[in-house]
């Protein structure tokens, strides 16, 4: 069990109310419960740790800032989450734009580059599922990553997607497809 | 068609996710793998302090955006205040500096910056209807018209011996 999930609800709506009311150390505490919950939903989409980090800090400085505006703040992690990977989706769509710019400009190395490529089997592993998650659509990528984390319900998946729980197992299944086919020699 | 069996589709997942249960761990395997491995080198406690001291730049920002309107106002001021002394001291500078004030008649001054000359006559009613505040004095300016284009026409038409360019003011 998650520390986020270990606080129940009305821990979690007090301490929101605290920082709505400009308790830093209130909100202090909430990133400390949501911190590894919101990383591994980043992860999940980009992919890479150092990416989701500045993802992540991001997405916490932009929940502090507009804290006064959840209405329901024993909802935080279902807001906190759909910040987190609505970051990351913008990230990895400007990380996907630059890689793009960069194999235009770089296109008579990519031989060379392919060779040095670290054959490490994680680095390796990183990689394809980055690549993978880029051929996602917004929806299937965000359904994917969070219909995945612990405790996570799929009516919960809906609410931080703003969408019906079927449309969360359409995403979810139309992004396994793409997946399994992508990520075919790793499963 | 295709849209009911989308539909079905869509039903099958949301109700039975057990059906896609073999792809799920397989899939989920996979990324939780990765994610595992990923997180594993974090040192959260770095990693908090990293989001506090954001949140500390979030923090002064929000202050300067606060204390904003008080400095503008104050800036305001100043310039403002700025802006009548500037002014002041323009007026001043114009001020004839020497002249010979006595009762009426004609005096040539010369300005402090001395930008030119200028005639000026003074028509004093001797005190006459002062009493009741009905009479005024009046100093009468002429002064070259400055030439502003370098057109022969505008030179020759308002600037010669007769273009003066005539200003009154009211002393009381």
């Amino acid at each position: 069990m998650n520390e986020s999930r270990e606080a129940n609800s009305s821990d979690i709506g007090r301490l929101v109310e605290a920082s709505q009311a400009g308790d830093r150390g209130a909100f202090d505490e909430l990133v400390r419960l949501y911190q590894r919950r919101a990383m591994r939903a980043a992860v999940r989409i980009l992919g890479d740790a150092n990416e989701a980090a500045e993802t992540v800090q991001n997405a916490f400085v932009k929940a502090y800032l507009n804290i006064d505006k959840l209405k329901e703040p024993r909802r935080f992690e279902v807001w906190l989450l759909r910040i987190v990977t609505n970051a990351a989706i913008s990230q990895q769509r400007s990380a996907r734009r630059r890689a793009e710019r960069i194999k235009v400009i770089n296109c008579h190395e990519d031989k060379k580059a392919v060779s040095l490529v670290d054959k490490a089997v994680g680095e390796e592993l990183k990689g394809a599922i980055q690549a993978a998650m880029q051929k996602l659509s917004k929806k299937e990528a965000k359904a994917i990553s969070l219909f995945g984390l612990e405790d996570l319900s799929q009516s919960e998946v809906a609410e931080i997607m703003g969408c019906s729980a079927a449309a969360v197992g359409w995403h979810v299944f139309k992004g396994r497809q793409k997946l399994k086919r992508l990520l075919k020699e790793y499963l | 068609m295709a849209r009911v069996q989308r539909q079905a589709e869509v039903e099958e997942i949301a109700e039975g996710v057990p059906v896609m249960k073999n792809e799920k761990e397989k899939i989920d395997l996979l990324f939780e793998k990765n994610a595992n491995e990923q997180l594993a080198g974090i040192d959260w406690g770095k990693f908090n302090g990293a989001i506090s001291s954001r949140l500390d730049e979030a923090d002064l920002s929000k202050t300067s955006r606060s204390k904003l309107p008080t400095v503008f106002k104050i800036a305001s001021g100043v310039a403002a205040a700025a802006a009548v002394v500037f002014v002041a001291m323009m007026l001043r500078t114009e001020n004839p500096a020497k002249m010979p004030l006595e009762n009426s008649g004609h005096a040539v001054v010369e300005f402090i910056e001395a930008r030119g000359s200028a005639s000026v006559e003074i028509i004093d009613r001797n005190g006459e209807g002062k009493e009741n505040g009905s009479q005024a004095a009046w100093i009468i300016i002429r002064m070259p018209e400055p030439v502003l284009v370098a057109d022969p026409f505008l030179q020759e038409a308002d600037n010669g011996a007769n273009g003066y360019l005539r200003d009154l003011i009211h002393l009381f």
